[in-house]
This record gives structure tokens, sequence and C-alpha cells, in this order.
């Protein structure tokens, strides 16, 4: 009886397993082949995006120093922060992922700041699916330069203003107040907790505290 | 199988040919909308997302066409979606490894091809009823169809909302771009306007 059963479900299903045993294998096999460098790919676009940031940064050192963020929602995240080295060895900066929601999805940038964590370098957009033309322009140069300098510390967004001081005050984008207030809010919610976080562990100095 | 003698036209060329214009999925059949709405605000993009569906769709007809006749009917769905998810994650972890920016820019679209409506019809219709050759062909014939037809929504979005084509300028510069079309509702006004004109242009030629 058993074995009818057993010999009815083979009989019916055999190409389905046969198959997927083959295409599976056939992904393996693909995936085995191009991994590395999709990896490669990955690493090339953040080192490029992250030494546009900070131009004497010759290589990016991962610190193992277990920080983690807590998100909106109450979970942590385990932080990647990168310790951003000259030529010559010395440090110029750090850099870090940072993400959150937008306007529109998902918001990934990474971020890079000062030796002594006082200054921002900047950010860059590694993923967004803001409104083109209007939310998409935190990618613009006029939007980022004003994050460029500006202190490491609480950030706060204005509808007008001169986006050309270096402070602490940022000039929203016209027609898209909620996507610059997303970035500004994952810009304060990374920086503000990896900084107190790393002055506690004593990689940066308290100046300034 | 010895046709081409007058009376019986080759079933070749027909398979090739007839996804272009006769059967276009996009202008015509009006199948498989997800991609031509998604994925057309550039033409590079659209490009992109055209050959992925070449290659899936030739490959999948293939390898239907090969076991037609080892399909049990109950279980031909589940049969084309496994054949047919292979390609396509194949196909999405070459776009990862060589055009990575690519790859970003189509997003989840690339994996959506899976339940891309298109594939799932000519594995049914076709290929799992005909020869490899005649399915290959077919596959060819019916992706280049939506190919072209994505390229030619697409350019006119991007031309329109940006004032660009493939990414050179090629509207003067006083010309003020039209954003809107390249949000998701300028994908449903092209493809409305476009099928419009379809319908117009082929009510005049059998009246």
């Amino acid at each position: 009886m058993l074995s009818n059963k057993l010999k009815y479900f083979l009989q019916q299903s055999w190409l389905l397993l046969v198959s997927s045993f083959f295409f599976g294998l056939l992904i393996a096999v693909t995936n085995a082949a191009l991994s590395d460098r999709i990896e490669q790919n990955r690493i090339a676009k953040l080192n490029e995006l992250t030494k546009a940031l900070l131009p004497e940064a010759e290589r990016f050192q991962p610190v193992e120093a277990g920080i983690e963020v807590q998100l909106p929602d109450g979970s942590k995240e385990k932080a990647t922060i990168f310790e951003a080295l000259s030529a010559e060895g010395q440090r110029v900066g750090w850099s870090f992922n940072a993400r959150g929601t937008g306007f529109a999805g998902p918001v990934e940038l990474v971020l890079a700041v000062d030796a002594g964590f006082r200054k921002i370098m900047g950010f860059n957009v590694l993923a967004s699916s803001e409104t083109p033309g209007f939310g998409d322009q935190i990618k613009a140069d006029y939007y980022r330069k004003q994050f460029i300098n500006a202190p490491a510390e609480k950030l706060t967004l204005v509808k007008s203003g001169d986006p050309a001081a270096i402070d602490a005050q940022i000039v929203a984008i016209t027609g898209a107040t909620v996507t610059s207030q997303a970035v500004l809010d994952i810009l304060n919610r990374f920086i503000l907790q990896i900084k107190d976080q790393m002055q506690k562990k004593g990689l940066i100095d308290n100046v300034g505290k | 199988m010895s046709a081409s003698n007058g009376s019986i036209p080759s079933p070749y060329p027909a398979a090739l040919f007839s996804g272009l214009w006769k059967e276009n999925p996009t202008f015509r059949l009006l199948i498989g909308l997800c991609p031509p709405l998604a994925v057309t605000s550039a033409v590079k993009p659209a490009l992109t997302m055209g050959l992925s569906v070449i290659f899936v769709l030739v490959c999948s007809n293939l390898v239907v066409s090969l076991m037609r006749n080892l399909l049990r009917p109950h279980l031909r769905i589940i049969m084309f979606t496994v054949t047919i998810a292979t390609f396509v994650t194949i196909c999405d972890l070459f776009l990862k490894a060589y055009t990575p920016q690519m790859s970003e820019v189509l997003g989840a679209y690339v994996p959506l091809i899976i339940v891309n409506c298109l594939i799932i019809f000519r594995a049914e219709a076709r290929a799992s009823r005909s020869g490899p050759l005649i399915s290959i062909l077919d596959g060819v014939g019916m992706g280049a169809g939506f190919t072209i037809a994505l390229c030619i929504l697409a350019g006119v979005r991007e031309i329109v909302a940006t004032g660009r084509w493939f990414d050179i300028q090629v509207m003067p510069k006083g010309f003020v771009p039209w954003l809107a079309l390249q949000m998701p509702v300028g994908a449903f006004i092209t493809l409305g306007l476009i099928l419009g004109l379809i319908n117009v242009m082929t009510a005049r030629k059998e009246a």
C-alpha cells in the first residue's frame, strides 16, 4: 500500500525532482563562478564613493569594535566602521554605512567623518528610490555640499537659509521636505550613536564633550 | 516535415517574425506589461531588461520544448516556473557581475521576470507543443518584439522627461523637461498614447 503510493508519487514527479536537481546545480555553478566578481563590484563601489569623500584615503580597514546602532523600530544593528588610512598609514578619517527609510523606500548612505570625529566629511547615496527630480536631489552637489565640514553633532533642517553656510543647519530641498528630513534623521541617528560609542571605547578623544 | 512547397508555408519565418509586429506582446497582445511600465524611464535599463528577457525566453522555450513529451498536464505550470526561475537567477547573477550599475537600476525587476506572463505564455502556447528550433525562433522573435516595444516607450519617456536619449543630450538648451513622464504615471500615459496611435493606424489600414 505504502509502496504503491510512493510509486505513484515518483511516477508523477520524477521530472520535477530530476530537473530541480540539475537546475540547482546550474545555479550553484554560475554562482560559484561569479560570486567573487559580484563581491568585488560591491567593494569597489563602496571604496570609490568613500574615496570621493576622503580624497587622502588610500585604504580602508574595518574596525572590530562591536558598535551597534539602535534603529527607530527598537532593533539594533551592528555598524561596521572603517578606518581610512593615507598612503603613509596615517588615519585621515572614519567611514561607515548608514541606512533608514526615505519618502519612497529605503535610503542607504555611506558617510565619512574626519580623524577626530569632529567634522562630517560628507555622504554619498548608495541606494535610494526617491522621486526623480525632487527627493533624488539628495544626490545633487548643492545639497550634499552643505554637509561637508559640518560639525559631527545633531543637525537640524531649516526651510530657508544659506546653503553655503557651513553649520549644523541644513537647508531642505524644495518640494522634498520628507526626503531631506529622512536623510538628516539617518545622519543624526548614526553619527551621534557611533560617536558616543567610539568615545566610550577610546577609539577617539573625548575632546569637546 | 517537407514544408515550403507553396501551399503550406514554412512555419519558421512566421515563428520568428510574428512577435515583432503582428503579435507584438506589448503593443498588440498587451501581455507582460510589468516591465514596460516599470523600467522604461530611460533607454539603457530598458534595453538591458529586453536582452535579459530574450535570454530567459530563448532558454526556457528550448528546455520546455525538449521536455514537452514528459510533461504531466497538472504539473506543467510548476515545471515552467522552475525552468524560468533558474534562467532568471542566472541572468540576475550575470548582470550583477558584469553590469552592476544596470543591475542596481533594475533592482527587483530582474527577479520579477520569473512571473512575467509573456514567458509562461510562450512556454504554454508554443514551446510545450513545438520542436526545439521553432521554440527558439519564437523566443527570439517574441523577445525582440518585447525589447523594441520597451525601447520605444523608454525613448519617448527619456527624451521628454530629461531631454536625453541613451544618456546623450538631444534636446536644445531651452527645452523644459517634463519630469512627470519619468514617474510611474508617465509610463501609463505614454503606453496609452502609443496604443491609441497604433489603433488609429491599424483601423485606417483595415478600413
